[in-house]
């Protein structure tokens, strides 16, 4: 039986790769081709590729830690640098939509009437439902802290209660804004401050489904007994990540919402 | 505060008065003898010899798991639990060569130039 001689991983070869790669070729013609012949077949073909290969490759990665026991501690210090240097840069695709929301918002053109929120915009006020929202995602921080605690205190019954909030939590901010998104008196097609805010919180509201469906696969894997007290590197990512997204909501909440208004 | 030798439990425990200290140890120099076993009045169980107890929520897998996964069969990890792997692997490729086909043929056919009106 060979060994190796060495605590990194030297993953099996995996098809998953090839077939994202395809998915993502898949995804773009098919947008082209939905523009202009008015066909989803290859776009829809994409997407069921991309769910396809993400459900297999973590699957398999999960496997490959849990159940064979490759994450040593340098291999886990790898996903770590990795986890950072993605949500790192996540965090300069957000700097970008901020920029372009004080670029036009800094110096508001004769166009928009010479003011911010341009004339003829009657923004969201920032105390209603925006601030619910606030308080909504700081509670889950709250919880998802909780939650880590129990796991690594190996207080199973409490980290199961306190993940399933958290989850809650992260649906109900997606309900309100989805509401929010209906009622607003304006629309995406609304001039710069249209695009600025519809941009913005959409990419954002769309990393919190992210963020809630990677806390989803935390808690079914807890309840799995896949994470130990000392080794939940899979939670810690989805924490970290859960963070993030909270921070960006208070970034977009006191320029977007508040100063914004 | 002072330190006695409790008569109960064999232990060091504390005395109040130097008196209390002193009467109940003795003035004779004795060797500190090891302390009687402590006896719970229910013997204390292993977990697994409990029949009864509620798993929260489903129980402990993750060692059969290991097992299946862990078998030195040669197969690669995204095969390694046999039939399953295999037709959702099949599909998944499956899906990928047609695609990638049925995308070429698309964009083959939208670059073809349209007569104009």
């Amino acid at each position: 039986m060979a060994h190796q001689a060495h605590a990194y991983h030297m993953v099996d070869p995996s098809p998953w790769p090839l077939t994202g790669a395809i998915a993502a070729l898949l995804m773009t013609s098919g947008l082209a081709i939905w523009f202009h012949f008015h066909s989803t077949v290859l776009m829809t073909l994409g997407l069921i590729l991309l769910l396809l290969t993400m459900y297999q490759w973590w699957r398999d990665i999960i496997r490959e830690g849990t159940f064979q026991g490759h994450h040593t501690p340098p291999v886990q210090k790898g996903l770590r640098y990795g986890m950072i240097l993605f949500i790192t840069s996540e965090v300069f695709f957000f700097l970008g939509f901020f920029w372009a929301f004080y670029h036009s918002s800094l110096a508001p053109t004769p166009e928009l009437g010479g003011c911010w929120p341009p004339t003829g915009i009657t923004p969201l006020d920032p105390f209603e439902v925006p601030l619910l929202n606030t308080a909504v995602l700081l509670a889950s921080g709250v919880t998802v802290t909780w939650a880590h605690h129990s796991i690594m205190e190996g207080e199973r019954k409490q980290a199961i209660q306190s993940l399933t909030l958290t989850i809650l939590l992260g649906l109900y901010f997606t309900a309100l804004q989805a509401t929010e998104y209906y009622e607003a008196p304006f629309t995406i097609a609304d001039g710069v401050y249209g695009s600025t805010f519809f941009v913005a919180t959409g990419f954002h509201g769309l990393h919190v489904i992210i963020g809630s469906t990677f806390l989803a696969v935390c808690l079914l894997r807890q309840v799995q007994y896949h994470f130990t007290s000392e080794h939940h590197f899979g939670f810690e990512a989805a924490a970290w990540y859960w963070h993030f997204v909270d921070v960006v909501w208070l970034f977009l909440y006191v320029s977007i919402y508040w100063w914004g208004s | 505060m002072y330190y006695k030798v409790s008569g109960v439990t064999g232990k060091l425990t504390g005395a109040t008065s130097f008196f209390g200290a002193v009467m109940s140890a003795g003035l004779k120099a004795t060797v500190p003898s090891q302390a009687p076993a402590m006896i719970f009045a229910v013997p204390t169980k292993v977990v697994s010899e409990t029949g009864s107890v509620a798993h929260y929520m489903g129980i402990n897998k993750v060692p059969e798991l290991q097992k299946i996964f862990q078998k030195t069969d040669g197969a690669p990890v995204h095969l390694k639990r046999g039939v399953m792997d295999k037709m959702l692997y099949r599909t998944t490729m499956g899906l990928t060569i047609g695609g990638t086909l049925y995308c070429l043929m698309a964009l083959y056919i939208a670059a073809q130039p349209r007569k104009p009106q």
